[in-house]
């Protein structure tokens, strides 16, 4: 595939990518409008977590790790805030202020941005704080873990192999965790070591499942909908290598066939 | 100007950013997009010049903000120096002994190699015994199926990784999860990313960020 061509259908996956955004907008936007979201389970324990936290007047510690505006990753960044976002808002009755780190200087002002947002009761410049990146960042963090004594840890950014020196910690300390990162390390640390786990993209559709916010709903069923589409679209492609390498199936038998598949797949993905 | 005004401005002027961005970095510098006409070699590069010029802020933007991240580092502690809070001191004559060294010995890095160094090597060693103890631990955090596949996985491919000639068959069973489920399961994860960073993309360029919406 040409530059040319691959321009082209990067600016045709974009726009359909917004269309189906204002759609999915529209209509959950609309009046008495909820839609039913397949469950993950790492959500399930935030409700509890800022209650805890507003209970025992400890802090939430809200990670970035190494996730950064103007890189690579600033999608990752903008999704991490407003799952942050959503959390401080839930944990507003607390005293104490929820704990923001980043490592990325560049990530400092969204962190605070997004602390001043969602936190309505000031203190919120010195709660944001820089930590130097990688290890420094997992020591750092660590050693905060027994001064301001949080009541739990969201990381959700970009962590490396150093997420298991903070995991780690937490356990220790009694301090329940929910980790994802957009690094493939990071990720399989967090699947190994933390309480709970964020898989991928879910980090991306998170603020859907914290808030009762209709645009991030809707968002996170347009994530959803091109999933599905491509799942379609790989299962559909597979299948039909497949006829062409055997004479016997033919397309009708393809046909059901794929409709099977997609069909379990859909049920094991909303069972999850 | 009001709040909702100034909300509906910051979202006006994401979007016209954002969208003259992506059109430059997609449109410019690729003339045979817009056929053989004369002309289409300057066309497409002025399409790329508002891409480049705000790349080359970013970059700018990233640079300073290194140093907003050292005042917010010292900040953080001369509050918490503040507070009698004593191991800030620490850090804060650290780093002021550190900057006198530099700039006292033209240069001189030995005294950041001889601290930093060693203790980035020691936590270093330390990550590895909080791995290997996390892997050992998943059987207990994840008592199911997965947990017993990931286990089972991670002994494989390390056991694959060992340079012993008996152990050559673990060796091709190592390869061929690296090279099959786990290239599979990398390139899954890493589409799903995308899919979400695309997501998250267009509702920055849509001026519909959390940080525009107020």
């Amino acid at each position: 595939m040409d530059d040319t061509t691959l321009q082209v259908y990067s600016l045709l996956f974009l726009f359909a990518t917004v269309v189906l955004v204002y759609t999915a907008r529209f209509f959950h936007a609309r009046p008495g409008r909820r839609r039913r979201q397949r469950q993950i389970a790492g959500f399930e324990q935030i409700p509890q977590w800022t209650t805890q936290s507003i209970e025992s007047n400890r802090p939430l510690h809200l990670g970035f790790g190494g996730a950064a505006v103007g890189g690579d990753n600033t999608p990752t960044a903008l999704a991490g805030a407003e799952f942050f976002h959503q959390v401080i808002e839930r944990s507003n009755a607390s005293d104490a202020s929820p704990l923001i780190t980043m490592s990325a200087p560049a990530t400092i002002p969204l962190g605070q941005d997004t602390l001043r947002r969602a936190w309505h009761k000031g203190d919120t410049l010195s709660r944001a704080r820089w930590i130097p990146p990688d290890l420094a960042y997992a020591g750092a963090v660590t050693a905060s873990m027994a001064i301001d004594e949080p009541t739990a840890h969201i990381m959700a950014g970009r962590f490396g192999a150093e997420l298991a020196l903070m995991l780690d910690s937490a356990s220790r300390h009694g301090q329940p965790s929910l980790a994802v990162s957009d690094r493939l390390d990071g990720q399989a640390v967090a699947y190994a070591m933390a309480d709970h786990v964020l898989i991928g993209e879910e980090l991306y559709a998170a603020a859907g499942y914290v808030a009762e916010d209709a645009p991030a709903r809707a968002d996170a069923a347009v994530l959803d909908v091109w999933r599905v589409l491509i799942l379609l679209g790989a299962a559909a492609l597979l299948l039909l290598e497949f006829s062409r390498q055997l004479a016997v199936i033919s397309l009708p038998l393809v046909a059901v066939a794929a409709a099977v598949l997609v069909l379990l797949g859909v049920i094991s993905y909303r069972r999850r | 100007m009001g709040r909702g005004s100034r909300v509906g401005m910051s979202a006006f002027v994401a979007f016209i950013v954002g969208v003259a961005a992506i059109l430059s970095l997609l449109l410019g510098d690729n003339p045979a997009l817009f056929g053989e006409q004369p002309g289409s070699d300057e066309l497409a590069r002025r399409l790329a010049l508002p891409g480049d010029a705000l790349l080359r802020l970013v970059v700018i933007i990233v640079a300073v903000s290194i140093v907003i991240g050292i005042a917010n580092l010292l900040f953080a502690h001369i509050g918490r120096l503040a507070q009698r809070k004593f191991t800030s001191a620490v850090l804060l004559a650290s780093f002021g002994f550190t900057i006198y060294w530099y700039v006292t010995r033209q240069g001189d890095t030995s005294l950041l190699e001889a601290v930093q160094v060693p203790i980035e090597s020691s936590l270093a060693a330390l990550l590895f015994l909080s791995l290997a103890q996390g892997g050992a631990r998943v059987m207990q955090k994840r008592a199911d199926i997965w947990g017993m596949l990931f286990v089972v996985v991670v002994l494989v491919v390390l056991l694959g990784s060992l340079p012993l000639a008996e152990l050559a068959p673990v060796k091709t069973w190592s390869d061929w999860l690296m090279a099959v489920p786990v290239s599979a399961g990398a390139r899954a994860l890493l589409l799903g990313m995308a899919l979400g960073a695309i997501v998250a993309g267009a509702r920055a360029l849509l001026g519909q960020d959390r940080s525009y919406r107020g």
